[in-house]
């Protein structure tokens, strides 16, 4: 495992500036219990990119954060942030948000982030009220510095945690599940924000469970399934890994199945009334001639583009939405 | 003691830059590259003043702490009442106790005699077993590291903190004491343990000893709680068990055919203070006691060190 | 390898523990270490007289020093009661210190120091105070001690009072010799080895640790039979051979302590009633030596009477009754009947006629001589 992190330290370390965000190779975590929470996890986040981090609950992604941030220690392989060896290095330059807000009940907002600014060795104290008043301001938080944490909604406990996270100059923004909690408002709200991160330049690694907010804010995507890392890339490069299917509505279904299997398409799924096939290069227009020549009798025709979440419901087998 | 030098660097490393040591990859790149910062002079001197802003941080949030104020108020209280109460009994007894009536300082040395076995522990307890526990429970911890605070730094600073309460604890236990004393009792010259009198100024140094003594014997309980609170997520089960440990000890103790065990228990030292009350001074049984609160700090101090930086955060 | 750097992780306090266990035993292994003292070779009659003439010649060198008493007597019962003594009366069980300043000897000072109280006993000049910090009480003693019996409490035995002892019962029944080198409170002494030559003792034998320097005694051990531990000890633990500084000797009584004449409390009490008992012919003592027991007139009323009265550390056998009788076995014999008390030195029986006879023998002298009426 040493060779691992040495090729990938000086992978990282030759071009810090321009090497990705995030890299993990082989990463894995088997809790003491013995079921793995990580399953070889190889990840790579590119600089400036806002990578949605997707997966159903429970499906180790928590933990990868957690491995990235140092809070836990991986099993095996290894993990870098910002081109650093190790995460602590990396760390004053990174915001990060972990399994939600957690705060002193007895402090307020603005004594709140002053307390976890100062644990942070390069923040420099004579500009803290400055940086902390803006971070809140950028949160909505201004009105409620003053107020104690303990009568914080939990909206607002969620935005103290995101205000945390913008304390300093940020290379990295890491967000697990951002808008739990939020409105609809707050859930727009922070989405901008992240936008607006990400247009000054941060790389912003969003952990989440709903597909519908990723496909809106992020420009990579990477999907965990039980622990393992089943689809990575951009978002065009999911959409258009996706194949159209074709869809006939015909009283003769398995003639038109034997009629489609002649035709050369595969992945044919006779139903009562209809039959699809993936479509592939085929054209349409050309099968539907093809039917007709065979004499089904075809009530309807349609080509189906899979939207993302039938192509996610493919990879992991279930709805991301399923607590929203 | 040449062997507590590992413990020692690791200190000073961290306190530098945040050399972590949880890291997938504490090869020999991070060591270097974390060498580098305490090597340069500005380096080391950024990291202390860091250091000092997250120990007053720290500081700010433990006298702060409604909790915490509250026990602090019951150590100034105590002798408070012990004073009321000697002043409403009267001068009945004829022990040492009994002397307060006659010289208001005595009523410090009193004060320690009543608050060390179980009202100091348990303030002090309360504090350490919170430290690591505490922050772990409410899910701080996992903020303070992502900060970041760095673990050994982070431990380091904590316990700096408990050190700091222990001796305020001591100084409050001993002032409300002397105040208390001065208004309701008359003062003069102290008499010992040995029957020799000593000069009211002397008397008030053998108070500060007695303090400190007594906040060195807090300070290797606050290491033991600490390494306890390291141990698990909830508070209240590192305090409660610090202060079982606390009270199974001083039971052990009493039980004369376990006399055996009983220099090796910590409480059994704590009562080592009235060795200041002697004439002369008793060095030699305070030093041992001073040795054994050191052996206990450096003890459970690694122990601490050992298990919070290995430990996963899952909190 | 996280799994190797958790266990390098963990060497650290293992290190600590090791260091502070080290440390611990230091002294031990130090000595093992180190190995017997090298003294001039002297016999047991060079040494007895060497001693002897050191000890005719007049004072000790001035000194000062803290001695641990160490009793394991395993009686039955005694702890319980121990437990909750202060004083005097605790140093009959467990481990117990006691200080001392010594200038001439005229110029004494013990300390028996307990948790928020202390025991004094300051002898200067023409006056002796005995300080109770515990009661607020100074005494002072009206006779002053003579040289060659100190006013000491009987179980506050320093040093040379034991050894004298143990000097005084070497004749023809006791084996003397001399062991290897020890080392006492970090300094070179011979041993003295007295060993009784009868096989109905208790004792195995007395070991006296004599400084290879001053010729003071530095420690006293008894050992029973068959036991590796000493059951009794006294010695230093440490002890500075330089004049300790005149205020240790110095005593004033405190304003408000309560000032009174008298003897040495309780104890002097209890060594005249046993001078009584043995005038009035109720005392005898049957054997001779080690095998010596005493005889003297005893009923289970007694003891209950003298735990009411508080009869002091002399008599403190009255005080520990009740423990100490239910452990005692019944036995009977051609002599009658009794009850036994054994303990790993002394052995007591109480007879139903109401005598009670002891010594550091086996429980067959005892019936020896409690057939003797």
């Amino acid at each position: 495992m040493t060779t691992t992190i040495d090729a990938a330290g000086d992978a990282m370390t030759a071009s810090p500036a321009g090497g990705p965000a995030i890299v993990t190779r082989g990463l894995t975590k088997r809790f003491r219990g013995g079921q793995i929470a990580v399953d070889h996890l190889d990840l790579t986040v590119p600089r400036g990119a806002v990578f949605g981090f997707l997966g159903p609950n429970g499906s180790g992604k928590t933990t990868t954060i957690r491995m990235l941030l140092g809070l836990v220690t991986p099993t095996s392989g290894s993990s870098s942030i910002l081109g650093a060896a190790s995460p602590v290095q990396a760390l004053t330059r990174v915001g990060a948000l972990v399994e939600g807000p957690a705060f002193y009940p007895y402090l307020s907002g603005a004594a709140n982030l002053r307390r976890f600014d100062a644990a942070d060795p390069s923040a420099d104290p004579r500009t803290v009220g400055r940086r902390v008043a803006e971070a809140l301001d950028r949160v909505g938080l201004a009105a409620a510095a003053k107020k104690r944490y303990r009568a914080y909604s939990l909206g607002m406990r969620q935005r103290l945690a995101i205000a945390a996270t913008l304390l300093g100059p940020r290379e990295l923004l890491v967000l697990d599940e951002p808008t739990n909690g939020l409105d609809p408002q707050g859930t727009r709200e922070v989405r901008n924000l992240i936008k607006d991160v990400a247009a000054g330049g941060t790389t912003v690694f969003v952990s989440s469970h709903l597909l519908a907010e990723v496909e809106q804010m992020c420009t990579h995507i990477g999907v965990m399934s039980t622990g393992r890392l089943v689809a990575e890339g951009t978002l065009t490069e999911l959409r258009s890994a996706s194949v159209p299917r074709i869809r006939v509505e015909t009283p003769d279904s398995s003639l038109a199945a034997a009629a489609l299997t002649a035709f050369g398409l595969t992945n044919i799924i006779p139903a009562p009334g209809e039959v699809s096939a993936e479509l592939g290069d085929a054209l349409p227009e050309r099968v539907t001639a093809a039917l007709v020549r065979e004499g089904i009798a075809v009530r309807g025709l349609q080509v189906v583009h899979p939207t993302l979440e039938d192509v996610f419901v493919h990879l992991t087998g279930e709805g991301f939405d399923v607590e929203a | 003691m040449s062997k507590v030098g590992p413990l020692g660097e690791g200190l000073s490393v961290s306190a530098g830059v945040q050399a972590d040591s949880s890291a997938v990859s504490a090869g020999p790149r991070a060591r270097s590259l974390s060498g580098d910062g305490p090597e340069s002079p500005r380096g080391a001197l950024a990291g202390v003043r860091a250091g000092v802003r997250l120990l007053r941080s720290e500081i700010g949030l433990t006298f702060r702490r409604p909790r915490n104020l509250a026990l602090l108020g019951v150590l100034a209280v105590v002798p408070l009442v012990i004073g009321v109460a000697i002043r409403a009994a009267g001068d009945g007894a004829d022990s040492f106790v009994g002397q307060v009536a006659g010289n208001g300082l005595v009523l410090t040395f009193a004060a320690f005699f009543v608050m060390l076995p179980l009202v100091l522990p348990l303030a002090v307890g309360v504090v350490a077993g919170d430290s690591i526990a505490g922050e772990a429970g409410l899910g701080t911890l996992r903020y303070l590291l992502t900060a970041p605070a760095g673990r050994t730094r982070l431990l380091a600073l904590k316990y700096a903190n408990v050190v700091v309460f222990a001796v305020a604890a001591c100084a409050l236990v001993a002032v409300s004491a002397l105040v208390t004393g001065l208004v309701l009792f008359p003062v003069g010259p102290v008499t010992l343990l040995s029957g020799s009198t000593i000069p009211l100024a002397e008397g008030l140094l053998r108070i500060g000893l007695v303090a400190l003594y007594a906040a060195a014997g807090m300070a290797a309980l606050g290491a033991l709680a600490l390494a306890i609170s390291t141990l698990t997520e909830t508070s209240i089960g590192a305090i409660a068990t610090t202060l079982v440990l606390v009270v199974v000890a001083q039971v052990l103790q009493a039980i004369p055919q376990l006399a055996v065990i009983e220099p090796y228990l910590l409480t059994s030292w704590w009562a080592g203070f009235d060795g200041a009350l002697r004439d002369p001074v008793a060095t030699d049984q305070m030093g041992q006691g001073l040795l054994v609160f050191a052996a206990y700090i450096v003890v459970c101090g690694s122990i601490a060190w050992a298990r919070f930086t290995s430990r996963d955060i899952t909190a | 390898m996280p799994k190797r750097a958790r266990a390098v992780r963990w060497g650290v306090p293992i290190a600590a523990i090791a260091v502070v266990a080290g440390a611990v035993g230091a002294g031990p292994v130090i000595a093992a270490v180190q190995g017997d003292p090298v003294l001039p070779e002297r016999t047991a009659q060079q040494l007895l007289a060497d001693v002897g003439t050191r000890w005719k010649s007049g004072e000790l060198p001035p000194m000062s020093g803290t001695i641990i008493e160490t009793a394991s007597l395993g009686v039955p019962g005694l702890s319980a009661l121990t437990g909750e003594a202060t004083g005097p009366v605790a140093l009959l069980a467990g481990s117990h210190q006691v200080k001392i300043w010594y200038g001439s000897d005229s110029q004494i000072r013990l300390a028996l120091p307990s948790h928020m109280s202390e025991h004094d006993l300051i002898v200067n000049g023409d006056q002796t105070w005995w300080w109770d910090s515990a009661a607020n009480t100074a005494t002072r003693i009206k006779t002053p001690p003579m040289p060659s019996e100190p006013a000491l409490p009987p179980a506050v035995i320093t040093p040379q009072e034991a050894a004298e002892r143990a000097l005084a019962a070497a004749d023809h029944d006791t084996a003397v010799s001399v062991g290897n080198d020890a080392t006492v409170a970090g300094r070179a002494a011979y041993e003295l080895v007295l060993a009784p030559r009868a096989a109905t003792s208790l004792v195995k034998d007395i070991r006296v640790a004599i400084d290879g320097e001053t010729l003071i005694p530095l420690r006293v051990q008894v050992y029973a039979k068959g036991a590796a531990e000493p059951a009794f000890e006294v010695g230093f633990d440490s002890v500075t051979f330089s004049r300790p500084a005149p205020e240790n000797f110095e005593f004033t009584p405190p304003a408000g302590a309560k000032v009174q004449d008298g003897e040495m409390p309780a104890l002097d009490q209890d060594r005249a009633a046993l001078r009584e008992h043995a005038e009035d012919g109720e005392l005898k003592t049957v054997g001779s030596g080690w095998t010596s027991v005493v005889v003297l007139p005893f009923a289970t009323a007694d003891l209950a009477e003298g735990e009411k009265q508080g009869h002091g550390p002399g008599l403190a056998v009255g005080a520990m009754a009740d423990g100490v009788l239910k452990a005692a076995e019944p036995v009977s014999g051609a002599w009658g009947n009794g009850r036994l008390i054994r303990t790993k030195l002394v052995s007591a029986l109480l007879t139903d006629d109401g005598r009670l006879i002891a010594g550091a023998v086996t429980p067959e002298v005892l019936y020896e001589a409690a057939g003797r009426k």
